[in-house]
């Protein structure tokens, strides 16, 4: 596909556009649609970042508030993405200073300087915030089975239906893709949680989320959540974003789902993993690319060290999530695959270094020499299916509530 | 004491990091807590053994105290014999 050369005002294309077209077109391939075949990957990583007119910021992610690299004592950097005010309270345990909760940009980036990256990190996972270093490695594999059950067998034609309980953009995309691919997707929010960008990001939101179905359910309600595993229980697919304590808390056992429901494809996608300590750890888009070793990439093929992309690690794994989602369900698998974020921005950048070095590194050098510019424009797809209010389908997907 | 400080139950095998704190003494199933495990074990306490449970923040009513389990136990944390409540867990982020 021919790319436009960046022009005064818009930056060059995203680097690992490339690997995400190449896992587009398997996808297309896998699942024969002629929609994933139209689509194309620069396209997916860049949608967000174009409609919002995000701009390349260099140790500072796109978009609002973000995430900030500065260097630690021990020579590396670290990555802190403060994404509610709330979580500015943890700062004083983060750093061991009182006072902290109000500290400036340029005080934070002082008190990174005094520590070491893994004390940080460490602390910074403990305390649940979204942090990552620019040397570590990921722990654990980008995709990985968690669990196995019985194979089913469908009749040709079967239309999947895909249980969508994710949030903000990676999982959201996965149901997109799969929705794009001919899926029923119903996507299912906590109507006093639903998903955030709904209000914060519509653009994005639309997007991912067009022609789904929008069930409204509050999983704390024990009759509401047994309906809503009745559900999960007639689906093909789930996809789903909670840290795995999460969900246990919630009653809801996916591992023992996959084994007593046959065919049943669960997609768990976590920032870094979803067994061990790692499943405990917090991780979005930007901190988990640069977990990935993306903004160290950037600094070995230029200089200097920054946000590579908008959030990449959201859309890369959406994508294979996707990918190995519909593979899964083509074979009548009943199986439970764990998407690690970090461990997947990893993996795209040692494929894409493997298939075409010289070219990768054009391209971070392009996007380096770019800061100050606007990510480049791709086109808006919108209006590809109707676009349901929240709740909207509860009653249809979950019926009305038994009289006590 | 320092926010960040990690303290270790006496009497299960509970630990926390410190979020914010005042004067007060900080026991987990009725024991004081310390960084270090005293060399003998305290007896757990039946009016505060309801456990602690992983990943879960603990607070007072006045907020002033909060503290994060890092490490579940039989114990339950309270400051000065005041048993502390786990804080509603908050919306997630907008975006990234």
């Amino acid at each position: 596909m021919p790319i436009d050369l960046p022009d005064a005002e818009h930056g060059p294309p995203i680097p690992l556009w490339r690997w995400a077209d190449r896992q587009l077109r398997d996808l297309a391939t896998v699942t024969g649609s002629e929609r994933i075949a139209a689509l194309d990957g620069l396209t997916v990583v860049g949608e967000r970042g174009s409609a919002r007119d995000f701009e390349i910021r260099g140790r500072r992610s796109a978009g609002v508030g973000g995430s900030h690299l500065n260097p630690t004592r021990d020579g590396s950097w670290f990555a802190l993405t403060i994404m509610r005010e709330e979580d500015r309270a943890y700062l004083p345990a983060l750093f061991g200073k009182e006072g902290m909760e109000i500290a400036t940009e340029v005080e934070i980036a002082a008190e990174i300087a005094l520590h070491d990256s893994n004390d940080l990190l460490a602390k910074g996972r403990a305390l649940g915030l979204p942090v990552a270093c620019a040397d570590e490695v990921p722990a654990s594999p980008p995709v990985e089975v968690l669990a196995r059950g019985t194979q089913r067998r469908r009749d040709p034609g079967h239309r999947p239906l895909v249980v969508d309980l994710s949030a903000i953009w990676a999982g959201p995309l996965c149901g997109h893709l799969l929705w794009l691919a001919g899926a029923d997707v119903i996507k299912v929010e906590n109507p006093k949680r639903p998903d955030m960008i709904r209000s914060s990001d519509p653009l994005t939101f639309e997007m991912v989320n067009q022609g789904k179905q929008s069930v409204a359910a509050d999983l704390t309600d024990p009759a509401t959540r047994d309906r809503l595993v009745a559900l999960i229980r007639g689906a093909d697919m789930v996809i789903e974003a909670s840290r795995p304590r999460a969900l246990r808390h919630l009653g809801i056992d996916a591992d023992a789902l996959v084994r007593e429901v046959p065919g049943l494809v669960w997609l768990s996608i976590t920032g870094h993993g979803a067994t061990g300590d790692a499943a405990n750890w917090v991780g979005v888009g930007n901190d988990c690319a640069v977990a990935g070793g993306l903004a160290r990439a950037l600094a070995d093929a230029t200089g200097e060290i920054g946000y590579v992309g908008d959030a990449l690690a959201d859309p890369l794994t959406g994508i294979t999530a996707a990918l190995e989602g519909w593979r899964a369900y083509a074979n009548g698998e009943a199986v439970r695959i764990g998407f690690s974020m970090s461990a997947i921005a990893a993996k795209a950048l040692s494929e894409e270094r493997a298939f075409d070095r010289p070219a990768l590194d054009a391209e971070l050098r392009a996007w380096g020499a770019n800061v100050g510019k606007l990510f480049p424009k791709v086109p808006r797809r919108s209006g590809l299916g109707p676009f349901r209010d929240l709740g909207a389908d509860t009653e249809k997907w979950l019926g009305t509530a038994p009289a006590c | 004491m320092k926010p960040g400080t990690r303290l270790k139950s006496a009497a299960c095998d509970t630990e926390v990091m410190v979020i914010r704190t005042a004067g007060g003494t900080i026991e987990c199933g009725g024991a004081p807590m310390a960084e270090d495990k005293p060399a003998e074990a305290a007896a757990l306490s039946p009016d505060h053994s309801n456990g602690s449970l992983m990943g879960k923040r603990y607070v007072d009513a006045e907020n002033t105290y909060e503290l994060l389990c890092v490490k579940p136990g039989k114990g339950s944390l309270s400051v000065d014999g005041v048993a502390l409540v786990t804080k509603d867990a908050k919306p997630l982020p907008a975006s990234d």
